[in-house]
C-alpha cells in the first residue's frame, strides 16, 4: 500500500482527501496543518507521496515543496490548488511538483493523479 | 425543509471549521476597526480564512457561501497584493461583517439540517462595487487596465500551412502500438554519438481537468532534460491563462529534437495526468494536420532555456517565508523542531469531539459508578468480610472516581468563547445607538459544563443589549451627570462553591423602583402590598412576563419577552438571576449557574417505600421536631419554630401522595431547605445518608405526560433502587410566595 502525507491547513480538506485515499487502498501515514509541519513530517515519515495545499500559514505549499525537494530529489509532491492560483501552480511545476489537483476536486481526479504520479 | 447529507462526518467538520473561521475573522475585523488599520497580518489571515471557506463550501456544494467567500477573497487578495490606502475602515468593516453574518446564518441553517437558501446577490453586488471602487483608485496611475487581456484564439494558434503528408509512422494513442524501434542505447554514454531525431507530439487532455496550459507546461518541463531543442504551440502557456481554453479545443502541440527514442518519449509523455490522447510521430512524417507553422519556420527553443528558467526560479526567492537555513543539503531536525513549536492557536494538540459522544461517555461512566457501588456495597459480598476484597474494591472505587472526574473535566469548557461573542454585540449596539461603550472582561477562563454554556449565551446577549440600550445613557446625559462619556460594561466570571457566577455590571442610569412599581401596577403584576416589598423583590418584577419600562419598544429590547426568557433559561439549567441596582449609578446582574448538571452531592431520604435525594447545597439543617414547636398559622398551614423563627412545613407524603409513612411530625424528620431567600422544612420518614449521585433527567414519557412540580430528575442508588431528585426551588415556591 502506498503511503501518503496530507498537508493542508483546513481540517475539512485533509479529511476530504483522507476519505478518498483510505477508500482506495492508500495509507494516510500523516497529516500536517502548515508547510513547516509538513516538511518535518516528511522527514519523519518518508511517505511515497505528499499532497500539498498551496495557501497555508507559517510556510506556503510552494516553500514546503522546495524544502522537501531539496531534502529528497525523488519526492513525489502533488499540489492542491484553487482556480486563480495559476502562477503558483506554474512555480510549483518549475520547482518539481509532479502534478496538481484543482479544488473543488472529485474523487476520480484525485485517484487518477495519485495513481499516475506513483506509476500505479 | 430538512436536508440530509451523504457524509455526516464531513459535514460536522465543515460546520466546525467554518464556524471557527467566521468567529475568528469577526474578531480580527473588529480589532482592526478599533485600531483604525487593516495591517498586513490581518489582511493575510482574513484572505486565508475566506480562501479556506471558499474551498470547503465549494466541495460541499454550498454555492451561496462559496460565492460570498469568493468575492470577499478577491477583495482581500487585492488588499494583500496592492496594499492600497484605505481611508474608510468603517465601511470596509461593516461590509466584511455583513459578509460574515450572511455566512454565519447559512452555516446555522446547515447545522439545523435546513437548506442554506439565503440570497447573496445584494451582498455580492455591494462587495463587487467596493472592490471596483478601490481598484479604480489604485489604477489611476497604472498603464494597464485591471482586466486581464482576453486571449483571442487566433493569436495563439499559429497558421497552418499543410505539409505534404505521407502517413507512415503509426498513430500512437494512449493504448496504441509502437513503431519499429531503433536499437536502444543507454543515454549516459556518448550522447553525442547518438543521433538526434525530431518528433512531433499532439496532446489532448481529459474534459474538466482544468489548467490544461499548466499541465502542458508540465510536459514541457519534464521533457527538458531529454531535449536538445523544443518548440510548442500555443507558445504563451505560461503568460496567458486563456491558453487553457485553446488547448482544450485544439490540443497542445510539441516539436522536440532529442536523442531519446520514440518509445522513451512516449513513455515519458504518457505519465502525464489526465492525458486523453497522444499522437506521436517523427517530425518529418507528420500524421496530423499541423496547426503550427511550417517546419522551416519553427524557431527552435534550445532546451537550455527551460533548464535555466527552472534554476532561476528555484534559487530566486526561496528565502522569503522560511525560517530554515538554505545552506547545506539538509535541515537539521532540531532546527525544524524549534521552528515548529510556534504553532498557530487551535492547531495545538487538541482534537474536536462530537458532544454526543461525550454525553454517551458520561452516561456510561455514570452507570459504571452505580454498577461499582452495586458490587462493592452488595450485602452478601460485604458479609464475606474479606480483606483482599476490601482492598480490591477500594482500588476499583478510586479508579472509578478518577475516571468520573476526568470525564467531567473534559466536558468543562471555558466561558471565554461565550464572552468573546459579546464584543460583537457591544460593537454593533454602540454603533447603532451612537453611544461609546467599552466592555471589560475578567475570569473568562472559568470553566462550565458544555451543555450549560450553550444555554447562557442568549440570556447574556440579551442582558448586554439591555445594558447598552436602557442602561447606558447617551453622551450628553452622561457628561451632564458628571460621568465619563464612555460607558463601561464589565463581565466577570468566578467560581462560588458548586456554582459559577457571571456578573454583568454597567455604570448606566440604574433601575428606577418607582417606574418598575408603576408598570407592575398598571399590568396587574403585583401580588403583595408595595410597601412590604424589598428592593430585591421590586427588581425581580422585571423578570415577569409582559413587563417593560421602556416607553417604546426599540429594535433591540423592550418587547417584554426578554427578561422573563432570561430567567426561564437560567431556571431550566438550575440557575438564577439576581438583580442589584443603584439609581443613577448603574445596575448589576448576577447569573448563577451550576458547574454541571451531571453530578450532585445528595442527601438520600425515605418517605414510605420511596426514595428521594435532596441536593446537599440546598440543605440548611435537619432535625427531629418537638411537638411543642409545631403549630399552625392563621391559614391552617403547618409551621415549625426554630430558634424563634417560624418556617412552613411541606409534608412529602402529602405532596407526592405516598402512603404508609410517618404522619406524626415528631416521629419523622424535618429537613430545612432553602432556595434563594425562601426556606421551608420538608417532612420525611428518615435520613438515609449522603451520596454522590449521577443525575439523570426524568424520562421523556413522564415529563410529557404531566409536569410534576418539585422533581428535578432521578438517579440510581447503590442498592439499585431509584431515587427521585427534588427540585427545592419548585417545592419552596409552593409554600412561600
Amino acid at each position: 500500500m502506498k503511503r501518503v502525507l496530507i498537508v493542508d491547513d483546513a481540517a475539512f480538506m485533509r479529511m476530504a482527501i483522507k476519505n478518498i485515499l483510505q477508500k482506495n487502498n492508500f495509507e494516510v501515514v500523516g497529516e500536517a496543518e502548515n508547510g513547516l509541519v509538513g516538511v518535518k513530517k516528511y522527514l519523519e515519515l518518508q511517505p511515497d507521496l505528499v499532497t500539498m495545499d498551496i495557501t497555508m500559514p507559517e510556510m506556503t505549499g510552494l516553500d514546503a515543496l522546495k524544502q522537501i525537494r531539496k531534502l529528497d530529489s525523488n519526492a513525489n509532491v502533488v499540489m492542491v490548488s484553487a482556480m486563480g492560483q495559476e502562477s503558483m501552480v506554474k512555480d510549483s511545476i518549475i520547482n518539481g511538483a509532479k502534478s496538481f489537483i484543482v479544488k473543488p476536486f472529485k474523487e476520480d481526479h484525485v485517484l487518477q493523479t495519485l495513481n499516475k504520479v506513483l506509476g500505479l | 425543509m430538512p436536508v440530509t447529507y451523504e457524509n455526516e462526518s464531513m459535514l460536522e467538520i465543515y460546520i466546525f471549521e467554518a464556524s471557527q473561521s467566521l468567529d475568528q475573522m469577526e474578531q480580527i475585523i473588529m480589532k482592526s476597526e478599533r485600531e483604525g488599520t487593516f495591517g498586513e497580518e490581518a489582511v493575510n489571515e482574513i484572505f486565508r480564512f475566506m480562501h479556506t471557506i471558499k474551498g470547503s463550501s465549494a466541495m460541499m456544494m454550498f454555492h451561496n457561501i462559496t460565492t460570498i467567500a469568493h468575492t470577499m477573497e478577491d477583495i482581500f487578495f487585492f488588499l494583500r497584493e496592492k496594499r492600497p490606502q484605505i481611508l474608510d475602515y468603517s465601511t470596509l468593516s461593516d461590509l466584511v461583517l455583513d459578509g460574515v453574518d450572511f455566512m454565519k446564518v447559512e452555516v446555522n441553517k446547515i447545522k439545523n439540517h435546513d437548506a442554506p437558501d439565503g440570497n447573496p446577490e445584494d451582498l455580492v453586488m455591494r462587495l463587487k462595487a467596493y472592490l471596483d471602487e478601490i481598484l479604480t483608485t489604485v489604477n489611476t496611475g497604472e498603464d494597464k487596465a485591471a482586466e486581464p487581456e482576453t486571449v483571442s484564439e487566433k493569436d495563439s494558434v499559429c497558421e497552418s500551412e499543410g505539409l505534404e503528408v505521407q502517413p507512415s509512422a503509426a498513430v500512437l494513442d494512449s493504448g496504441g502500438e509502437g513503431a519499429p524501434e531503433p536499437p536502444l542505447k543507454p543515454r549516459k554514454d556518448s550522447k553525442k554519438k547518438k543521433s538526434v531525431q525530431s518528433y512531433k507530439a499532439k496532446l489532448y487532455f481529459q474534459d474538466g481537468c482544468e489548467m490544461e496550459h499548466l499541465r502542458a507546461y508540465g510536459v514541457v518541463h519534464d521533457l527538458t532534460e531529454l531535449a536538445e531543442e523544443m518548440f510548442y504551440c500555443p507558445q504563451n502557456i505560461l503568460e496567458e491563462d486563456g491558453t487553457a481554453e485553446t488547448i482544450r479545443n485544439q490540443g497542445f502541440e510539441l516539436f522536440i529534437r532529442t536523442t531519446a527514442t520514440m518509445e522513451e518519449l512516449q513513455a515519458r509523455i504518457e505519465k502525464t495526468v489526465f492525458l486523453e490522447q497522444l499522437i506521436l510521430g517523427h517530425a518529418d512524417q507528420p500524421e496530423f494536420e499541423p496547426h503550427c507553422m511550417h517546419q522551416d519556420d519553427i524557431h527552435w527553443i534550445p532546451a537550455v532555456t527551460e533548464k535555466e528558467a527552472r534554476e532561476n526560479a528555484a534559487s530566486g526567492n526561496s528565502v522569503s517565508d522560511t525560517q530554515l537555513p538554505l545552506n547545506g543539503n539538509s535541515v537539521s531536525d532540531t532546527q525544524l523542531q524549534s521552528a515548529v513549536k510556534e504553532q498557530p492557536a487551535g492547531s495545538q494538540s487538541m482534537i474536536s469531539v462530537n458532544v454526543e459522544k461525550l454525553d454517551g461517555l458520561m452516561n456510561l461512566v455514570g452507570e459504571l459508578v452505580i454498577a461499582e457501588a452495586m458490587v462493592t456495597q452488595n450485602p452478601e459480598v460485604l458479609a464475606l468480610e474479606s480483606d483482599q476484597f476490601q482492598k480490591a474494591s477500594r482500588q476499583l472505587h478510586k479508579i472509578t472516581t478518577d475516571l468520573q472526574d476526568m470525564v467531567m473535566s473534559i466536558r468543562m469548557v471555558p466561558l471565554s468563547t461565550t464572552f468573546i461573542k459579546m464584543h460583537r454585540i457591544v460593537r454593533d449596539m454602540s454603533k447603532k445607538l451612537n453611544k461609546q461603550v467599552v466592555l471589560d472582561m475578567a475570569g473568562e477562563e472559568t470553566e462550565v459544563d458544555k451543555n450549560i454554556i450553550e444555554r447562557i449565551s442568549d440570556p447574556l446577549m440579551h442582558l448586554i443589549r439591555n445594558a447598552i440600550d436602557h442602561g447606558i445613557e447617551d453622551e450628553a446625559e452622561r457628561l451632564e451627570k458628571g460621568k465619563d462619556k464612555i460607558g463601561r460594561i464589565s463581565l466577570e466570571a468566578k467560581n462560588a462553591g458548586s456554582d459559577v457566577l457571571i456578573i454583568l455590571r454597567d455604570d448606566g442610569r440604574g433601575l428606577s423602583k418607582e417606574k418598575i412599581l408603576a408598570k407592575a401596577r398598571a399590568n396587574g403584576l403585583l401580588t403583595k402590598p408595595e410597601h412590604e416589598m424589598s428592593d430585591r423583590e421590586i427588581y425581580n418584577l422585571i423578570l415577569l412576563p409582559g413587563f417593560s419600562t421602556k416607553e417604546q419598544v426599540t429594535e433591540f429590547s423592550g418587547r417584554g419577552v426578554g427578561m422573563d426568557v432570561v430567567a426561564k433559561n437560567l431556571e431550566e439549567v438550575g440557575g438564577a438571576v439576581h438583580i442589584e441596582s443603584a439609581y443613577g449609578q448603574g445596575t448589576t446582574m448576577t447569573l448563577k449557574i451550576p458547574l454541571t448538571l451531571a453530578i450532585i452531592e445528595g442527601m438520600n431520604i425515605r418517605v414510605g417505600s420511596s426514595r428521594f435525594t435532596i441536593p446537599i447545597t440546598s440543605i440548611k439543617e435537619s432535625f427531629k421536631p418537638a411537638a411543642k414547636d409545631c403549630h399552625k398559622d392563621p391559614d391552617h398551614n403547618e409551621m415549625v419554630m426554630v430558634r424563634g423563627k417560624s418556617y412552613p412545613i411541606l409534608r412529602m407524603h402529602q405532596h407526592f401522595h405516598i402512603e404508609k409513612t410517618e404522619t406524626v411530625l415528631a416521629d419523622g424528620i424535618l429537613i430545612m431547605v432553602e432556595d434563594e431567600d425562601k426556606e421551608i422544612c420538608l417532612f420525611a420518614d428518615e435520613l438515609l445518608g449522603q451520596q454522590q449521585v449521577v443525575v439523570k433527567a426524568l424520562p421523556h414519557y413522564i415529563k410529557s405526560m404531566k409536569k410534576i412540580l418539585g422533581l428535578a430528575g432521578c438517579t440510581l442508588l447503590g442498592d439499585g433502587s431509584i431515587s427521585l431528585i427534588l427540585d427545592v426551588s419548585g417545592l419552596a415556591g409552593l409554600r412561600v410566595r
